[in-house]
């Protein structure tokens, strides 16, 4: 179960990401709880493995500005990382930096459960 | 009025369009203390709640990705929508080079991704839905509804921002009225008179377009310019005036400005247009000149009339009118008879002297304040006829000017009738003069005025016949006893034969419609020989007598109670 303190355990700024919640602390841990089963982690890896680098970065982009409003860092900066790539649809190999994004997840899903 | 949004406790309707859910609770979340707020997943389903109808919304917070249909496209369709495109919306992006294509299709503003503080998103959104509001309701002010040129105060307004930033251009001040308009309205109805408003104010607005003035209609039918100097204004208003002329659905209409030149931007605003009004009214009647330009004459002409109009009550109660006659003569039989008399009004001011009737006589009838002085005149001339009918035991008739604007006082016929009571006089002592331009004004209403006043007695004269607008067709409409041939016609009958023909015809139409002629300033015995020849039955003017004071005209009675005896 997510609570303010495995969150900042995690790494997240959870002082910030209160505050962006207007200090509604259950809000806040219901909207991070939501992030462990979000699908675009998987569709995300998919449009790469698939070399759709459009719909990579579209995904990316959205992740991006999920992750930031909850402050997950450095989750987020991961993903900011990996959208810059996809904007200048660079043809790189992502699996490190996709493998990096979904252990940052599986590692919340674990906080979580 | 921010005031009242506070503390009225209105909630307003805001709609989120996002697509991932986590933004749009925390979203929602810092907006819901504040505003109504309504959620959507992608454009395409906002404007399905937009359009619905069921709340009015005062702001869109507007993600750009988002599947089925994109914040783009949403601001495409909302653009091109009359009503929707009145609602600001903020776009939320991380992106900054989507931002002026955003700025492009109507967004307002950005929040950017992650999201700042609540207190900066929330006082963002209060921020642009008071400016919103605020311009809405400043565009629904300071447009004219009729004619969609500026409002009157929104002009001045904006004339003074010029100058701030500005004011070393030279400026005129310019006013446009239409010529009896009222008279348009009364004829052909108030639509149409709207109508040509509506045109007059396009080909304003066209002929100042390129940011060369602005305009406004200041009321009814006054239109106010501002614009870079000119010297002559011949052209711009001629060409108001061609445009008019070509509109197929109005016969003439004529406009006339007046212009205050290269004005001193240091002068009030609305100073100046009182100004260019002033001009504009000192060509009100006249049918050569449609330009004028202010000027200390136009100036020192308008402080005279104000001095007049002031000074109308205190002089009628001191009596500074007098009443002055002048004799009427029937010239058919072998020696000149005294048959009546017409009322005619001098004023002698204490401190400006004697002033010409016509001074005074069409600034009173212009602004209505002839109606007291008419007034005036019936009194006095009934109480002279009475005076005279018992000094001498004859009935001198008097005939008084009944104006324009008498014919529209529902009390008229009492007033008159309750002075003839007062004086013990007959209604045919008393005898009523109207001018042909009434007719022109309001046809129905004369013909009833006079069928009532006939009814009982009263004659009718027909004044001034053939000086304004003249129609055969007034003599054979309005019943009346009496023509009074304008004296020009009298003048100019000797000048040639085309003059003396046209009065022949006259006499020749009355003599066939029965109505005997009074000619009007007849001045020597060749006049009054020709008209009697030609079987006019009445002479008045100088050759007899100028109009003289009641004590003076006493000696016409006393020669005419001779002649009788």
């Amino acid at each position: 179960m997510l609570t303010v303190q495995n969150l900042k355990e995690f790494g997240a700024n959870v002082e910030e990401g209160l505050q962006r919640c207007y200090g509604n602390e259950a809000l806040y841990i219901r909207l991070c709880g939501t992030i462990p089963t979000e699908k675009k982690f998987d569709e995300l890896a998919a449009a790469i493995e698939a070399k759709d680098l459009d719909t990579a970065f579209d995904t990316a982009h959205a992740l991006k500005g999920v992750l930031g409003n909850l402050c997950l860092s450095p989750m987020y900066e991961k993903v900011v990382d990996i959208t810059e790539y996809l904007r200048a649809r660079t043809d790189m190999d992502y699996s490190k930096k996709i493998a990096d994004i979904l252990a940052d997840r599986d590692r919340l899903r674990n906080i979580a459960e | 009025m921010e005031n009242f949004r506070r503390k009225s406790g209105i909630k307003r309707s805001i709609i989120i369009v996002e697509d991932e859910m986590v933004n749009r609770e925390i979203l929602s979340n810092i907006l819901q203390e504040t505003y109504d707020v309504v959620k959507a997943e992608n454009g395409k389903e906002a404007l399905e709640k937009l359009g619905s109808g069921e709340r009015k919304y005062s702001l869109v917070l507007l993600d750009l990705l988002m599947p089925v249909m994109d914040g783009f496209e949403f601001l495409e369709n909302i653009k091109n929508d009359e009503m929707l495109k009145k609602i600001p919306v903020i776009v939320m992006t991380a992106e900054k080079q989507a931002e002026v294509k955003c700025i492009k299709l109507g967004a307002v503003d950005f929040i950017t991704k992650p999201y700042d503080m609540p207190e900066v998103i929330l006082a963002r959104c209060e921020r642009i839905i008071e400016l919103s509001e605020d311009k809405s309701f400043i565009q629904s002010a300071e447009r004219d509804a009729l004619t969609g040129l500026y409002a009157k105060d929104f002009f001045m307004e904006y004339i003074r921002q010029i100058e701030n930033f500005d004011n070393s251009r030279k400026t005129d001040a310019v006013v446009i009225n239409i010529d009896h308009f009222h008279l348009f309205n009364e004829l052909y109805g108030r639509k149409q008179g709207d109508r040509v408003l509506k045109k007059l104010a396009e080909f304003i607005h066209e002929a100042l377009d390129e940011g060369k003035g602005l305009s406004c209609r200041s009321e009814a039918d006054t239109f106010y310019i501002y614009c870079d100097h000119r010297d002559d204004y011949e052209g711009f208003i001629g060409m108001l005036q061609t445009q008019l002329d070509s509109l197929e659905f109005t016969n003439h209409i004529r406009i006339r400005a007046g212009v205050y030149q290269g004005v001193d931007n240091e002068a009030i605003v609305e100073n100046r247009f009182d100004k260019a009004t002033t001009a504009a009214n000192n060509i009100r009647g006249d049918y050569i000149r449609n330009i004028a330009y202010y000027s200390k004459e136009v100036y020192e002409r308008a402080l005279y009339q104000e001095r007049l109009i002031k000074d109308i009550d205190g002089a009628i109660a001191n009596k500074d009118f007098m009443v002055y006659y002048q004799p009427k003569y029937g010239i058919q039989g072998d020696e000149p008879k005294l048959r009546s008399a017409e009322a005619l009004v001098r004023w002698k001011h204490p401190e400006l002297g004697m002033i010409s009737p016509g001074d005074f006589i069409p600034l009173f009838e212009s602004n209505g304040l002839v109606q007291r002085l008419d007034y005036f005149v019936w009194k006095e001339a009934a109480s002279q006829i009475k005076k005279w009918k018992d000094e001498f035991g004859i009935s001198v008739p008097v005939s008084v000017n009944v104006s324009r604007i008498d014919i529209f006082d529902p009390e008229l016929e009492n007033k008159i009738l309750n002075l003839l009571e007062e004086n013990d006089l007959e209604p045919g002592e008393l005898m009523l003069e109207i001018t042909e331009s009434a007719y022109s004004e309001n046809a129905d209403r004369l013909i009833e005025v006079i069928g009532d006043f006939r009814a009982k007695g009263f004659k009718i004269e027909m004044d001034d016949f053939g000086s304004g607008y003249s129609s055969l067709n007034t003599l054979t409409t309005i019943p009346i006893d009496v023509l009074k041939l304008d004296m020009q016609f009298v003048r100019n009958m000797l000048k040639n034969e085309k003059n003396l023909k046209l009065v022949e015809i006259i006499l020749d139409i009355a003599k066939f419609l029965e109505v005997p002629v009074v000619a009007e300033g007849v001045e020597d015995e060749e006049q009054l020989r020709i008209l009697k020849e030609r079987g006019c039955e009445v002479i008045q003017g100088y050759y007899f007598s100028k109009p003289v004071p009641p004590e003076e005209f006493t000696q016409f009675i006393i020669k005419e109670k001779g002649r009788i005896s």
